[in-house]
């Protein structure tokens, strides 16, 4: 049989639960793995419709949230961004977004002492 | 290159016992992958893993 001589030089005591450990030990992390990266287990196990838990996670986090249709950004001559969103309910909100002011304070210039 | 069917290794078996010890760890490797292989079809079925 195909690689049936390893057992001529590893013990059989050692080399099976090895094998066993090896295979246990992988399996039980790949689970893990897919239980921490999805969602839809812990449904599974709540008796709950699959998917519903990342809803609710959702609108937890955004309760009724409406999200804007779009937005665009146009630069101005004068430095400046000009924002335009177009809100859910159709009209439009501008708003000017100014450059930072680099303030004198945030680098002292080091005095010159003799 | 043969081998002596009747030496004795180090692990304390010859070449037959060896290839018995390494049959049942090999059936039962198929067994299991042959469990797990109907159980990960039922998995993917019926639940939203691999998409």
């Amino acid at each position: 049989m195909n690689n049936a001589k390893m057992r001529l030089v590893v013990a059989p005591s050692v080399g099976v639960p090895l094998f066993l450990g090896a295979v246990a030990v992988g399996s039980f992390a790949v689970h893990v793995a897919v239980l921490t990266n999805t969602s839809w287990v812990t449904d599974f196990l709540s008796g709950n419709p699959l998917g519903s838990g990342d809803a609710v996670a959702a609108a937890q986090i955004t309760p009724g949230m409406e999200t804007a249709n779009a937005s665009y950004v146009l630069p101005l001559a004068s430095g400046q961004q000009e924002v335009t969103v177009i809100l859910p309910d159709g009209t439009l909100a501008r708003a000017i977004l100014q450059p930072n002011n680099v303030l004198a304070s945030v680098n002292p210039v080091p005095l010159a002492t003799d | 290159m043969t081998v002596d069917p009747d030496k004795v290794w180090p692990t304390g078996l010859n070449v037959r016992e060896a290839e018995e010890v390494h049959s049942y760890l090999i059936d039962g490797t198929r067994v299991f992958g042959a469990i797990a292989l109907l159980a990960h079809i039922l998995v993917a079925v019926s639940t939203p893993w691999l998409g």
